[in-house]
C-alpha cells in the first residue's frame, strides 16, 4: 500500500540515546483509502456492517442535524462564513472555559497534527510516538523529510512512559495519542500529567501533542482532559475532533487547544490560519454540538460502554484477549492474522479494520457499532474464528 | 438583501432555497481568507473596512463568489446525506473516490488523473510542496492570485520570479515568463487571471508549455482554472487535455466559483498520472467532507445550471462594463465573474473602495502593483450591480464631468 507502510520495519528497542532510526511506524489513516492511487473502492453496501473506521454509529444527534436542516431548508438566515469561524471558536472556548486565543480550528484534527509536526520537528529534532499509533504525524514527518522514532508499548499495550520519556529527550514533537489508536488503551490522568511535567523539566524544547480524539469514550475513573495543563504550558497541545463521540466524521471538523504562543505558531500552517479549509457544515454543526449539555457525551459514552462490555465479554468468554479498551473500538488478540480475519468477515458482510503492524499477525482492531450491529458481528466473528457462538452473551 | 434577491430570481429559486444557496456560496470567502493570511503574517494588520451606516446591508462585490450559490440539485443532495454525517468520506455514498471518478470521466481521464483538495487552496499548496524549494523558484505573472506565491515565499522560503502582465491589455504575458523558467520548480498561471479577468488562448497556453518544456524540462506548470466556467471567448479552452497528456502540467479547479459552493471547500487537480501521484502524496487523508462530495457530484450532473449561471453572469458583466465605460472608465476584457477597471485618472483602488463602502458597496482589495490605478469589482446579481453602478457614478463623478459625459 503506501510507501511508508512498505518501509515499516520498526526498530527501537529503546533506551536513552539508542541509535534511533528514521523508520516510520506506518502511515495508517483510517482505512487507508489514500486517493488516486489506491484502486480498491469500498463503498459500504446496504446491510454491510462497517466497524472499520472508529466512527460513532449513531451520528451527531437530532439537535445538530435539525440545526443544519433548518439552514439548508431556509428556516433560518444563515450566518456568513467569516462569522461562522468566530462562532465556533467562541463555542469551543466557552466549553473549556479558555480564551479564544487558546483555540485553533482545524480540518478534522489532521491539520493540527500536520501543523504541529511541521512546526516542531526538524532534521535534528525527530518526531517520537508509540508503535503503533495513529500515523498522521509520522506520515507527514516522512513527507517533510524529518525523522521518526517509534517507542514500543508496554506489555498491556499502553504507552510505556519511561521509555517514552527517554526517547523524547531532545525530540521536536511527541505524539501522545490517549486513548491510543489502534490499541484502545488509556494512560491515566495522573500518570500523564506526571509524564508531561517530567518531560518539560528534562527537555524544555520538546513539544507534546496530546491527541484526545477518543477522550469522550474513556470510563477509567482516573481520566481528565489535559486542556488546563496545555493552556498553562506552551510545550503541550491538545488535539480534539468532532469525528468520534460527536459523530461527525464526514463533516471534517477538529481543533487544537494550547497556549496562545503555541497556537500562533501552529496557525500559519493550518489553512484555517490563512486559506480557508473549513467547510460550513462542519463549522455550524460543531458549534451546535459542543454547546449541547454534557448529557450528549455522557449518553454516547454510556451507550458505547454497554456495547464495549458486551463485545469484551464475548471475546473473553472464548479465550481471546482484548486490551483494556477505553475507546469506541477494541484491539483484540485473535491469534490469527488480521488479514485473514478481515477477509473472512468481509465475505460475511462485516468490515473490520486494516492491519496494524507490528501486531498484524495476531491482533485485529474492531470498531464498536451499535449493539444490534455487534450482536450480528460477533456471530460472524464466531463463525470466522471457529468459536461457538453462544446466544447467552447478550 | 434576500427580499430583493428573490425578486431577481423570478421564481427560478424561491425564497428559502435561495437563502441556503447563498449560505453555501459563502460570499466574501476569498477576501476573508486573504485578510486572515495578512493578519497571520503581520499580526494586527487586518484589512481596514469602514463601517457601514446603521441598517444598511452591504452589497458585497469584493470576493468573486457566485452570488446565487448552487442549484437545488446540490442542496437536495446534501439533505440526502444527513444519515451519513458520521461516516468518513471513504465509507459514505457517494465515496470521495466516486467524485474523482466522475470528474475523470467528464474529462476523458481516469481516476488516477484526479486528486481532490479542500477547495483548490489545498491543491495550490500541495503543488508548492511538491515542486518548489528554496533552490527551485516559482514563476508567476504580476499580478495574479496571491495565495500560491504567498505560501511559497513565506512558508517555504521559495524565491519568486515575476514578469508584469501586458501593459496595455493586462493579459498575462507568457513570452515574458519564458526567460524566467530555467531551473524553476513551478510556473503558476491563473487562466482566466485573477485579478485582471483576462485570458490566454488555448494555443498560447500549449505553445507556452512546449517552450517551458524545452527551456527547463523539469519545471512544472500549474494552471488554475477557477474561473473557466465564466469564459465566453471562444479562443479559450481548458488545459485539461494538455495536462492529461503532459507530465508536469496540472490543472486546478474549484467548486467555489461558478458552482457556487465556496463554503463547501472542494477543489481538485487533474493531470498526468505522474504529476497527480506526486500531489496525492501530500493530500490530507479524508480531506473533503461527505456533504460536499454529494453536492459536487449532483452539481456535475447538472451542467445546465452552470450554463445558466455563465449566461446570467455575462449579462451582468456586459451591463457593468458598459456602465463604467460610459463614465469614462475602461475595463479589461473580462472573461470572469469580476471586472478589473482603470479608475486611475480619478482615484486609487483604496480611495474608491472607501468611497464605495460609505455607500454600502464593498469592492475588492488592493492588487499591487496595480493598486494605484485599477480596481477589482466582483459581479453580483443584476439588481445589485444596478445599485452598485449608481454608487460608482456618484463616487467617480468628477471624471465624468471632465470627460463631458455626465448623464
Amino acid at each position: 500500500m503506501t510507501l511508508s507502510r512498505r518501509h515499516f520495519v520498526q526498530t527501537v528497542g529503546i533506551g536513552a540515546g539508542a541509535a534511533l532510526t528514521s523508520q516510520i511506524w506506518g502511515r495508517g489513516r483510517e482505512n487507508a483509502i489514500w486517493s488516486a492511487i489506491e484502486p480498491d473502492l469500498q463503498a459500504v453496501e446496504r446491510g454491510v456492517i462497517c466497524i472499520a473506521s472508529n466512527e460513532n454509529p449513531v451520528g451527531p444527534g437530532q439537535r445538530v442535524l435539525d440545526s443544519l436542516r433548518t439552514l439548508l431548508e431556509g428556516g433560518k438566515k444563515p450566518g456568513r462564513y467569516s462569522g461562522q469561524m468566530g462562532d465556533l471558536t467562541d463555542a469551543i472556548a466557552g466549553h473549556f472555559k479558555v480564551k479564544t486565543e487558546n483555540v485553533l480550528l482545524s480540518e478534522g484534527s489532521t491539520e493540527v497534527l500536520r501543523a504541529a509536526t511541521q512546526v516542531f520537528t526538524a532534521k535534528t529534532k525527530p518526531l517520537v510516538g508509540t508503535i503503533p499509533t495513529y500515523e498522521e504525524c509520522a506520515g507527514y514527518a516522512e513527507l517533510i523529510g524529518n525523522k521518526v522514532v517509534g517507542v514500543k508499548l508496554n506489555s498491556e499495550f499502553k504507552i510505556d512512559l519511561d521509555m517514552m520519556l527517554n526517547a523524547a529527550k531532545g525530540a521536536g514533537l511527541v505524539f501522545y495519542c490517549n486513548p491510543n489508536n489502534p490499541t484502545a488503551t488509556y494512560v491515566g490522568a495522573r500518570a500523564t500529567r506526571d509524564f508531561l511535567t517530567k518531560l518539560i523539566a528534562a527537555s524544555p524544547d520538546t513539544t507534546v501533542l496530546v491527541d484526545e480524539a477518543y477522550f469522550d469514550y474513556v470510563t477509567d475513573p482516573d481520566h481528565e482532559t489535559h486542556v488546563p495543563f496545555a493552556i498553562e504550558h506552551p510545550q503541550v497541545i491538545v488535539a480534539r475532533t468532532f469525528s468520534k463521540a460527536y459523530g461527525m466524521a464526514g463533516l471534517r471538523q477538529g481543533y487544537a487547544i494550547a497556549h496562545p504562543e503555541t497556537i500562533k505558531k501552529l496557525r500559519m500552517w493550518t489553512a484555517s490560519g490563512g486559506t480557508g479549509s473549513l467547510n460550513l457544515f462542519g463549522m455550524s454543526a460543531a458549534t451546535v454540538a459542543i454547546q449541547q449539555d454534557a448529557s450528549f457525551t455522557t449518553n454516547e459514552r454510556n451507550r458505547n460502554k454497554q456495547v464495549r462490555d458486551f463485545v469484551t465479554k464475548w471475546f473473553k468468554d472464548r479465550g481471546m484477549k482484548p486490551t483494556d479498551g477505553q475507546a469506541n473500538f477494541m484491539f483484540v488478540d485473535i491469534g490469527t492474522p488480521a488479514k485473514e480475519f478481515r477477509e473472512a468477515c468481509r465475505a460475511k458482510g462485516v468490515l473490520v479494520a486494516r492491519d496494524f503492524p507490528p501486531f498484524e499477525k495476531t491482533h485485529a482492531r474492531i470498531t464498536l457499532g451499535t449493539m444490534a450491529e455487534m450482536q450480528k458481528a460477533v456471530q460472524v466473528f464466531g463463525e470466522v474464528l471457529g468459536k461457538k457462538t453462544s446466544t447467552a452473551a447478550a | 438583501m434576500s427580499v430583493s434577491r428573490r425578486g431577481f430570481l423570478q421564481g427560478l429559486r424561491v425564497g428559502n432555497a435561495s437563502q441556503a444557496s447563498q449560505w453555501l456560496a459563502a460570499r466574501g470567502h476569498e477576501e476573508f481568507v486573504a485578510e486572515l493570511m495578512q493578519q497571520g503574517r503581520q499580526p494586527g494588520r487586518g484589512v481596514n473596512r469602514p463601517n457601514l451606516p446603521p441598517g444598511v446591508e452591504a452589497i458585497r462585490i469584493s470576493s468573486n463568489e457566485n452570488p446565487l450559490g448552487p442549484g437545488k440539485a446540490a442542496i437536495d443532495a446534501i439533505l440526502g446525506k444527513f444519515p451519513e454525517a458520521n461516516r468518513y468520506p471513504f465509507n459514505s455514498t457517494p465515496l470521495d473516490a466516486d467524485l474523482e471518478i466522475l470528474i475523470a470521466k467528464l474529462n476523458n481521464g481516469k481516476r488516477e488523473n484526479v486528486v481532490l483538495g479542500v477547495g483548490s487552496q489545498e491543491i495550490l499548496k500541495n503543488a508548492a510542496r511538491v515542486f518548489l524549494s528554496p533552490t527551485k523558484h516559482l514563476v508567476i505573472p504580476s499580478p495574479t492570485y496571491g495565495d500560491p506565491a504567498g505560501f511559497a515565499e513565506h512558508m517555504l522560503k521559495v524565491p519568486l520570479k515575476t514578469a508584469p502582465v501586458d501593459a496595455k491589455t493586462l493579459r498575462t504575458d507568457l513570452s515574458a515568463l519564458v526567460p524566467l523558467v530555467k531551473g524553476a520548480g513551478l510556473v503558476y498561471l491563473c487562466n482566466p487571471n485573477n485579478p485582471t479577468a483576462t485570458i490566454n488562448s488555448a494555443k498560447e497556453i500549449s505553445d507556452f508549455a512546449a517552450e517551458v518544456r524545452k527551456a527547463s524540462p523539469t519545471t512544472a506548470i500549474l494552471i488554475d482554472e477557477a474561473y473557466c466556467d465564466y469564459v465566453t471567448d471562444s479562443s479559450f479552452q481548458t488545459a485539461i487535455p494538455l495536462a492529461l497528456a503532459t507530465p508536469n502540467v496540472i490543472v486546478a479547479r474549484t467548486f467555489s466559483k461558478a458552482y457556487g459552493m465556496a463554503g463547501v471547500r472542494i477543489g481538485y487537480a487533474i493531470g498526468h498520472v505522474e504529476s497527480i501521484r506526486k500531489m496525492a502524496r501530500w493530500r490530507m487523508p479524508y480531506n473533503v467532507n461527505t456533504f460536499g462530495v454529494a453536492a459536487a457530484v449532483a452539481s456535475l450532473k447538472d451542467p445546465a445550471h452552470i450554463k445558466e449561471e455563465s449566461a446570467r453572469n455575462k449579462g451582468v458583466r456586459d451591463f457593468t462594463v458598459k456602465a463604467l465605460a460610459d463614465l469614462g472608465y475602461p475595463s479589461t476584457d473580462s472573461q470572469t465573474n469580476f471586472i478589473f477597471t482603470d479608475i486611475g485618472k480619478t482615484m486609487t483602488a483604496a480611495a474608491f473602495r472607501d468611497a464605495c463602502a460609505k455607500e454600502g458597496v464593498l469592492v475588492g482589495r488592493d492588487f499591487p502593483p496595480l493598486e494605484k490605478q485599477w480596481a477589482r469589482i466582483s459581479l453580483g446579481t443584476m439588481e445589485e450591480m444596478q445599485k452598485a453602478t449608481e454608487v460608482f457614478r456618484k463616487v467617480l463623478r468628477p471624471s465624468t464631468t471632465t470627460a463631458g459625459k455626465a448623464q
